[in-house]
């Protein structure tokens, strides 16, 4: 019962926020601080509405071992960041191109071949190395 | 007076200044035959009437993630452990070409991801004013080792605060230069949209000179400014030719989001300390409101994340640094990224993967640059009604190694930022030291180091040399 009402009052409250900043349709330069506030609210509906991190799953994809310890130590570190993250899931961005990158020239030099004159160096920093080749293990899928 | 009988031995006696077993230095400093080595060679130049160049016999410390081809170059992680590069970066080669002595490679948080230092697999870094205290991080050996009188100046990198934070722990002055406008090449990527090669210095008259020395276009880094470079020195006057309001007409706004709660008390007292000196100047001071800055951080956190997790995954154990054999190639993989890979590290790549996975991308990753579109806005908004802005380089001064914060203030790739020590708060010794940030337009570091050098010499009662260095002095 309290916790029925708790959610109706937040999504009534959310509806409210949503309503408003149909007043601010783009956002050219800063964010009205009633935006800033409803992030409160938006982060706790967005972070229900995304699945939490699957910590073998994404250590399984980045390629990284996970003791058991590790994961039990990590997993609770990683959903509280994740759920910060959640902070900007309400703001409204519609209108708002992404920034890849700071706005800076992309000077690309020509597509033309060059010998790099330290291979050497290079072969000496490989772990396992048989003359040409690198050397390692038969790679075996099971997906 | 010649450097190889005179300069160089004493040089080598304040290399290990800072006492083991909490080194900033010390990881690979070279062998006293090539510092040695290096001197002669000045000299025989010297004697030649040849023009040994700006920075002859100057020392330079160099962050461990950018790459020298006669020292390692680890990142601060075991996965690099040993590993050497084979080339110089650009950055290092252009201080060498105008005569500086790379002295040795500084501490750091692994891979840049830390803001104390203590995230280096190898060692603690002690900060100078302190040394129960960390000098900051990622940057934090550098910091300390210029702090420390070690070198005379040090490059560092600058993602979300690397060089920025430590410079305020330790006292001295660091820039952050306009992204594009210093070469990233041989700069171990962590997040390759907004690293920054940045420098140290004790004054800001070493800093500008550092940053002309290594600005300016290259071919192997596409994202490098062509745009010319300017004689920063060209803005250090020496202080007793100013006018007395040598800043006359100067706008300057106060960021008044980072005075407000959380923020430190001294900190705030030092901070608004600066801005009456600004106006003794001849500054307007204003308080400036940017809404959207308390998003920069979340912001900033999932693209850097997000790219690094993409970047560190050159990190396999194959081509270089430390591999576990394994039957298996995933094994291999996975088993040479987690012995390699420190605990701060690895939380980062996986909330990168996350961020960057199918279903999510748009949730985080796409949301963050969209975020940071309108903080770069908000920004050149106010620089176009200030000619600066001004606010805390951290919350708080330097807190004690193991205390464990790790909130920078977040900043974002376009415009430039120097730290300057503005005062001091209580601790330590003799204080600790308090850094003020100031934020200027892209690529107008010139407009930046003038008003910084000016602020710097004007400045009294101040005097930024910690007691480790002042002691020593006296002696």
């Amino acid at each position: 019962m309290t916790s029925k009402g708790l959610l109706r009052g937040a999504s009534l409250t959310a509806n409210a926020v949503w309503h408003r900043s149909s007043f601010f349709p783009k956002v050219t330069v800063s964010v009205h601080p009633k935006l800033v506030k409803f992030q409160s609210f938006s982060s706790t509906t967005a972070c229900s509405s995304l699945p939490p991190p699957d910590l073998p799953r994404l250590a399984k994809t980045a390629q990284i071992s996970l003791t058991p310890n590790e994961v039990e130590e990590i997993a609770p570190k990683i959903q509280q960041v994740i759920e910060w993250f959640g902070q900007l899931q309400g703001i409204d961005l519609e209108s708002v191109e992404p920034s890849i990158r700071a706005e800076t020239e992309n000077n690309l030099r020509g597509n033309a071949p060059e010998t790099f004159d330290h291979r050497d160096a290079l072969i000496a920093s490989v772990p396992s190395y048989e003359e040409p080749y690198i050397k390692v293990p038969r790679v075996l899928s099971m997906d | 007076m010649l450097l190889s009988t005179l300069q160089t031995p004493r040089s080598l006696s304040r290399l290990t200044r800072l006492p083991h077993p909490l080194p900033s230095a010390a990881p690979h400093l070279p062998d006293d035959d090539v510092l040695l080595s290096h001197a002669r060679r000045l000299d025989a130049q010297i004697a030649a009437g040849e023009d040994p160049g700006p920075f002859a016999g100057v020392l330079v410390g160099v962050k461990d993630n950018i790459c020298t081809a006669d020292m390692p170059s680890t990142a601060g992680s075991r996965i690099l452990e040993g590993y050497r590069a084979p080339f110089d970066a650009t950055a290092v080669k252009r201080v060498r070409e105008l005569g500086g002595v790379v002295v040795g490679k500084t501490n750091m948080d692994e891979f840049g991801m830390g803001s104390t230092t203590e995230a280096s697999a190898f060692q603690v870094t002690a900060n100078p004013w302190d040394e129960s205290r960390v000098p900051g991080g990622s940057s934090g050996g550098s910091a300390a080792a210029v702090s420390a009188r070690q070198f005379v100046v040090s490059l560092g990198s600058d993602t979300g605060g690397s060089v920025r934070q430590p410079a305020s722990f330790c006292g001295v002055v660091g820039l952050k230069p306009t992204y594009g406008r210093v070469s990233r090449f041989g700069l171990m990527a962590y997040a390759s949209s907004l690293d920054a090669i940045g420098c140290f210095g004790s004054s800001v008259a070493d800093t500008g000179i550092l940053l002309h020395a290594i600005a300016g276009h290259d071919r192997f880094d596409a994202t490098s400014s062509k745009q010319d470079v300017p004689d920063f020195q060209s803005h250090f006057h020496s202080v007793s030719s100013l006018e007395s309001k040598p800043l006359k007409g100067l706008r300057v706004g106060l960021i008044c989001e980072t005075i407000d709660d959380g923020i430190d008390a001294g900190v705030i007292s030092a901070i608004r300390a600066a801005a009456l000196h600004f106006e003794e100047l001849g500054c307007s001071v204003n308080e400036v409101s940017l809404p959207s800055f308390s998003l920069g951080l979340p912001a900033y956190y999932i693209l850097a994340v997000s790219e690094s997790s993409s970047n560190l995954s050159r990190y396999d154990g194959i081509r270089y640094g430390n591999q576990v054999y394994a039957d298996e190639l995933d094994s291999l993989y996975g088993g040479s990224r987690a012995k390699g890979f420190g605990s701060e590290v690895k939380m980062r790549i996986l909330m990168g993967t996350y961020s960057l996975s199918a279903g999510y991308y748009d949730a985080y990753y796409k949301r963050a640059q969209q975020v940071r579109t309108i903080i770069r806005n908000s920004f050149k908004e106010a620089l176009n009604q200030n000619d600066i802005l001004i606010s805390p380089a951290a919350p708080s001064a330097a807190y004690k190694i193991g205390e464990k914060k790790n909130s920078p203030l977040a900043m974002y790739a376009g415009d430039i930022m120097t730290v300057l020590p503005c005062g001091f708060v209580e601790g330590g010794h003799a204080g600790l030291p308090v850094g003020l940030q100031m934020i200027g337009a892209a690529f107008n570091e010139g407009e930046l180091l003038r008003v910084g050098h000016i602020f710097e010499q004007t400045l009294e009662n101040c005097r930024f040399v910690p007691p480790i260095v002042a002691d020593d002095i006296a002696y």
